[in-house]
């Protein structure tokens, strides 16, 4: 019984990092059809800034995740003005300018702050251990759970039931209806943008304490989060979550009987079979156009 | 009340409206004629904004829209019934008439009574999604959510095409009580040229681009018919 909730609470933890990660690229996938190949260096600098700001000024890291926020929505909506927008409709462009922004991120973090790997350390109130129907896990693991779930919902609320989200919904239809009616799309994608690196930011801070910091963090992280998208389709965020919590429990359960990189590639495979038949993804809308 | 003047619209570089000058009088109600290809579509899509470039003047009560982004254009005071009726599929009706009150001057929010009144078929499908009503009814929700936006001027792309005798019959009939009962100034580009004559008080015929010849209904001829309309 044990075995079975430790292995389910160890799917729950990667599925929520995996989420994380993940529900910025679909956002800013979602809404401004940009795939965004700079959202693992934006993880990588929130975990940066995470380090900094315990490093240079004190700050725990739950009180710094609300200024991580700001600070990387504040990155991502200078990388949308100042490139972004002028490569919309371009796909092909803007996967080589992402990429690029991502490489020169890397760089600029190797220049400023180094190479070597930096560490975070994790709030004292939640380093210990808790145990669920008999088996232990780490309260750290459970906090980003919970904080997973929390961001989900308040972005689902903001998707579904405010003005807001109907503008960007409408957008996602039909941009030009949407902006023959007053809906500034500009703006939108901007926020849109900006939000998605806020919350790439939070993944990076809160994924810090466990793994070390390293310039080089952000790829592994963005190939999961794309597989994330690509199983769920970029049509509804409950795709999002419901294939964040399939492949985290699929890979904590292959890495159970094998090892983490057999669990990787076994999961990729399964991907690839998988959009085969299905090239939506699994959760996706049906209306007649 | 919109005034164009001397209006080109481009399509990247190849310029598909050619220096087209025309001028809407308050409470118009306006007919943009011609064959298949001509820029009846184009002249729409240029006063909203919807080209790849756009120059000349365009002015609405005096306000030059021209260089204005089409959200702009829209707050301004365009109401746009598209081509093809533009309905958002994963929308439900209550959503698509959201959408059609965000141009309105509050700001929007509130789906007007009235319009729900104009179109009863809405109000009994307000929770159907729009990509799942018949063609009818997504032009009949598409003129509603034009309506929404408070609109000085209307423009409508043939709104009658491709819909069942019954509906075409309702929506002539509401979009002329609009005009007539509440002075709703009215662009309506049209194949339909029966339809047009009931309707309009002035018309122009658009030809490869440009004004071939305009001016009030009455003197829309037979000729002009068998010159630039007739297949």
């Amino acid at each position: 019984m044990d075995i079975v909730v430790s292995q389910l609470m160890t799917g729950l933890s990667i599925a929520s990092i995996l989420m994380l990660v993940a529900l910025g690229l679909a956002i800013i996938y979602g809404v401004t059809g940009v795939i965004n190949l700079a959202h693992g260096e934006f993880v990588m600098l929130g975990a940066y800034v995470a380090w900094a700001l315990q490093a240079e000024f004190g700050m725990g890291l739950l009180a710094s995740l609300v200024p991580i926020f700001l600070i990387m929505a504040a990155v991502g909506w200078l990388v949308e003005v100042l490139v972004i927008s002028r490569l919309y409709g371009r796909l092909l462009d803007t996967i080589l300018a992402t990429w690029g922004i991502g490489v020169m991120a890397q760089q600029a973090v190797r220049l400023v702050v180094g190479g070597e790997l930096r560490y975070v350390q994790m709030p004292e109130s939640l380093s210990k251990s808790v145990t669920i129907l008999g088996a232990t896990d780490s309260a750290y693991r459970l906090f980003i759970l919970f904080v997973a779930l929390a961001l989900f919902g308040v972005t689902w609320v903001i998707y579904r039931y405010t003005n807001f989200g109907l503008k960007l919904r409408a957008i996602t239809q039909n941009r030009a209806v949407a902006s023959s009616f007053g809906i500034n799309t500009s703006r939108i994608y901007r926020l849109t943008f900006a939000y998605g690196a806020g919350m790439a930011g939070l993944a990076g801070a809160l994924v810090s304490p466990l793994k070390s910091v390293s310039p080089e963090m952000g790829t592994t992280y963005v190939v999961d989060a794309f597989m994330v998208v690509v199983l769920g389709g970029t049509q509804s965020l409950m795709g999002t979550l419901a294939s964040s919590g399939i492949l985290g429990e699929l890979s904590g359960y292959l890495a159970f009987y094998s090892n983490d990189t057999i669990a990787k590639a076994l999961v990729l495979v399964a991907i690839v079979a998988l959009i085969r038949f299905r090239p939506q993804g699994l959760f996706t809308a049906h209306a007649r156009t | 009340m919109l005034e164009l003047a001397n209006v080109d619209g481009f399509y990247g570089r190849s310029r598909a409206l050619q220096s087209v000058s025309l001028n809407v009088e308050a409470g118009d109600f306006f007919s943009v004629l011609g064959r298949n290809g001509v820029g009846k579509t184009t002249l729409l899509r240029t006063i909203l904004g919807l080209m790849s470039r756009t120059t000349g003047s365009i002015r609405l009560d005096g306000e030059e829209l021209v260089d204005q982004p089409t959200h702009k254009r829209a707050l301004a005071g365009v109401g746009y019934v598209p081509q093809g009726r533009g309905i958002l599929p994963a929308f439900t009706v209550r959503e698509n008439l959201m959408v059609g009150t965000f141009a309105a001057k509050d700001g929007g929010g509130r789906i007007a009574e009235w319009v729900l009144e104009l179109f009863p078929i809405l109000k009994e499908f307000l929770g159907r999604r729009g990509g799942n009503l018949s063609g009818g009814q997504q032009q009949q929700l598409a003129i509603a959510r034009a309506l929404l936006s408070e609109p000085k001027v209307m423009l409508l792309d043939e709104p009658t095409e491709g819909i069942q005798p019954n509906i075409v019959e309702q929506i002539e009939n509401v979009l002329i009580d609009l005009n007539r009962k509440q002075g709703l100034t009215i662009v309506l580009v049209e194949q339909n040229i029966a339809f047009a004559r009931r309707a309009s008080r002035h018309f122009a015929i658009l030809n490869r681009g440009s004004v071939a010849v305009g001016g009030p209904i009455g003197e829309l001829s037979d000729d002009m018919i068998h010159q630039h309309l007739v297949v």
